[in-house]
């Protein structure tokens, strides 16, 4: 029996090898730079090999911007490519350009088997609208606080696990008074911590459920928990305890917390490993704690960022299938590991998540497990599910600069108000476009 | 000094793949940036809808789109009169007859290798508000910091600093081989007839440069509106509150980030109106005055 099975195997090895000339090639676009553009080949070249049938060519086609809107320019002209790599505040939009389709009708059609119970549901949820899932989330983080327990530990303060505003700013004046760091805390000027803490203080970011139920008409910059976040934020900052690195400067805001000026740091949990790393070299110890919210809200945890792997629609039965394949292979509870392991993303299966809690992976880097436990404890609530905005990117450009405004003196109110009504006008504009 | 065609089809044959290239790559795209700027487009025009002159109205209505059209005009006068004079300046001081004269000219062109995302890092370095250079000088010998790029004032100033360093060598070997087609019995007859240096340059050299300071003045013009675009993206991303969103800024962030097509088409057909415009003006003026040929 085991010989049959061996020579069958054989048999459909050479069976394949010999189809080698009909192998069914699709393409694979991403948006990942830098040292991740040789692993993610590794992943494809290894997908390859076990798949002899099917023939993936993988590009790194520069940011996630520029990734859609090549890709859009390529379904214009008729060859799109089968798989795209995609953001998060993209799925409106990448719902409404028609150029993708479900990828859970995809799964059902060809009767591929995905144990989606497996999947951890705050990064399913992200993505399914109207009951659907359309893509495949794949490098899934979300922000986390970093902190100088060296630091911490000389003003002889302790960080709680779950921080609040409140926290923050007392354990950063300590630090700054006693002139152990230049300042207390930094993070990238980036729309995205705003919108997590909304989230984590339960306001949905736009009306009708968070865009969920029905096309956003209205953004809620003008709630009350709006106005805490900014009054904290502005607050730090007019006391010397946050420094601005500028506008989306993740570099920046990491450069500053590893070479010690400020003793905290708020950025994305796939940070972990290089911040790890960083704080070996420098010689200080690195703790991580939830993201801080306010006290006067409770806490319900946080929005999942990152990309996701859509398919595109127009193309053959057996091309389509092969890119499904491929999207399902890359969250394969092996190569979930491997993702986690290698680029510091979300492990997003539980079954990948108990070996590696089997092989002490956490014990041995407990700040993934921060970043884990934080997504984990997420409330399933709208506000946590995220927003859905077909103009999302140019509300992060407004948000910022009502930021840029507060941070520079103008009143916490009049800068909200003036975000609101030109995100407002967008998501009219919006929809006068894709629905109207 | 004209010379004849054989047959008056031959030109023609002969601009044809100019013309070609140019159909295709330039007027094309003009023509097709015409039409959409009509229209409310996304998804790279996969989606559009007719909205007539709806765009340019709510541009010219827009009190962010006045604000960057002085931004913008602020940094193409800094980047014009700031960078043509210091060009001229190091282009004079490189053109005297020293030791190791070569070597300051080629490392004074430098710069311009350099891509402007390489540029933009570099000076996003040296104003970095914690451990930059020139963070540092200011606090060690005026102790205080500057929040270089995250003050209003100052980050457009910084841009501007950075946008010319980053033209400097371009303009200074336009200079440089203008100089040294400037005669030598020009300058030589002025000076037994008496005059200073000072004098030399200005009524000789000055005006026999004229060509040439034209010509660099348009290209920097033309630099300032569409080619800074990369430096300001890597260093301020047009904050902060807009100080350096320039019209070209503005434009790029309307098509690539935020998928607003027609309304940067609008913004594309205003800026070409805007720089033939000026163009005209500058023809007019001071084109006249220029001298060509010694």
């Amino acid at each position: 029996m085991k010989r049959f099975v061996l020579f069958a195997l054989i048999a459909l090895f050479a069976f394949g090898m010999a189809l080698g000339q009909d192998k069914i090639k699709i393409t694979f676009w991403h948006a990942m730079g830098g040292w991740r553009v040789p692993f993610i080949e590794r992943m494809v070249q290894d997908f390859n090999l076990t798949h002899p049938w099917i023939e993936v060519t993988v590009e790194y086609k520069g940011s996630y911007r520029d990734t859609l809107n090549a890709a859009l320019a390529a379904a214009r002209a008729g060859n799109p490519p089968h798989i795209v790599h995609s953001f998060e505040v993209g799925t409106q939009m990448n719902l409404d350009s028609g150029i993708f389709v479900s990828l859970e009708e995809l799964i059902d059609k060809y009767g591929l088997i995905v144990p989606w119970e497996d999947y951890i549901d705050a990064a399913l949820n992200y993505y399914r609208v109207g009951g659907k899932l359309f893509c495949m989330p794949w490098n899934s983080s979300n922000p986390i606080l970093y902190y100088n327990k060296t630091m911490l530990d000389a003003v002889g303060v302790e960080m709680p696990r779950k921080p609040t505003f409140e926290d923050i700013y007392e354990i950063s004046k300590k630090l700054v008074e006693a002139k152990v760091a230049e300042y207390g805390i930094t993070w990238p000027l980036h729309s995205w911590f705003f919108e997590q803490w909304m989230a984590n203080m339960g306001v949905d970011l736009v009306n009708n459920q968070n865009g969920r139920a029905d096309y956003a008409t209205e953004i809620n910059l003008l709630d009350p928990a709006a106005i805490e976040i900014m009054s904290w934020w502005k607050k730090l900052y007019d006391e010397g305890l946050w420094v601005n690195p500028g506008r989306e400067n993740w570099s920046q805001a990491r450069q500053i917390f590893i070479s010690g000026q400020s003793a905290m740091l708020i950025s994305s949990t796939s940070d972990v490993t290089r911040m790890e790393n960083a704080a070996v070299e420098q010689g200080f110890e690195l703790g991580t704690a939830f993201l801080p919210i306010s006290s006067k809200y409770e806490r319900h945890g946080v929005v999942i960022g990152g990309g996701a792997l859509w398919v595109t629609g127009n193309h053959p039965d057996e091309e389509l299938e092969a890119a499904a394949t491929f999207v399902v292979w890359m969250t394969q509870v092996a190569q979930t590991i491997r993702w986690h392991q290698g680029t510091g993303y979300f492990p997003i299966r539980d079954s990948a998540v108990e070996i590696l809690e089997k092989e002490g992976w956490f014990v041995t880097h407990p700040n993934h497990r921060t970043a884990l436990d934080q997504l984990r404890e997420t409330k399933l609530v709208t506000a946590t599910q995220g927003a859905l905005m077909g103009n999302f990117l140019e509300a992060r450009t407004f948000i910022e600069d009502a930021i840029e405004a507060i941070l520079a003196g103008t009143p916490i109110e009049t800068a909200l108000s003036e975000a609101k009504a030109k995100i407002d006008q967008g998501l009219k504009d919006y929809l006068e476009l894709v629905g109207g | 000094m004209q010379s004849k065609f054989p047959n008056r089809w031959l030109p023609l044959i002969l601009l044809l793949p100019t013309i070609a290239v140019c159909a295709v790559f330039l007027y094309y795209p003009v023509a097709q940036s015409f039409e959409w700027s009509l229209y409310r487009a996304a998804f790279m025009g996969l989606k559009r809808i007719y909205v007539g002159f709806q765009n340019y109205v709510r541009l010219f209505t827009s009190s962010d789109y006045h604000k960057s059209l002085v931004v913008s005009l602020i940094f193409a006068a800094g980047v014009v009169v700031i960078g043509l004079s210091i060009s001229l300046a190091i282009a004079l001081l490189a053109n005297r007859k020293i030791r190791g004269a070569r070597i300051y000219r080629l490392l004074l062109i430098w710069p311009y290798a350099l891509s402007p995302a390489v540029a933009g890092t570099i000076w996003l370095f040296l104003f970095n508000p914690t451990s930059g250079v020139l963070t540092y000088f200011t606090d060690r010998f005026f102790g205080f910091r500057l929040d270089w790029l995250t003050n209003a004032n100052l980050a457009l100033l910084g841009v501007i600093v950075a946008a010319v360093w980053k033209n400097l060598g371009y303009n200074i070997v336009f200079f440089l081989a203008g100089l040294q087609n400037v005669p030598g019995e020009i300058l030589e007859a002025a000076r037994i007839d008496g005059a200073g240096p000072w004098k030399c340059f200005w009524k000789v050299t000055f005006p026999l440069l004229s060509p040439t300071t034209f010509f660099l003045f348009i290209m920097n013009l033309i630099y300032a509106f569409f080619g800074a675009f990369g430096l300001i993206d890597v260093m301020t991303k047009g904050g902060p509150v807009n100080a350096t969103n320039i019209l070209i800024y503005n434009l790029y962030r309307d098509a690539f980030q935020h998928n607003k097509w027609g309304m940067a088409s609008a913004q594309s057909v205003i800026l070409f109106v805007l720089v033939v415009v000026l163009t005209l003006i500058q023809f007019r003026t001071t084109g006249r005055r220029v001298h060509y040929g010694a």
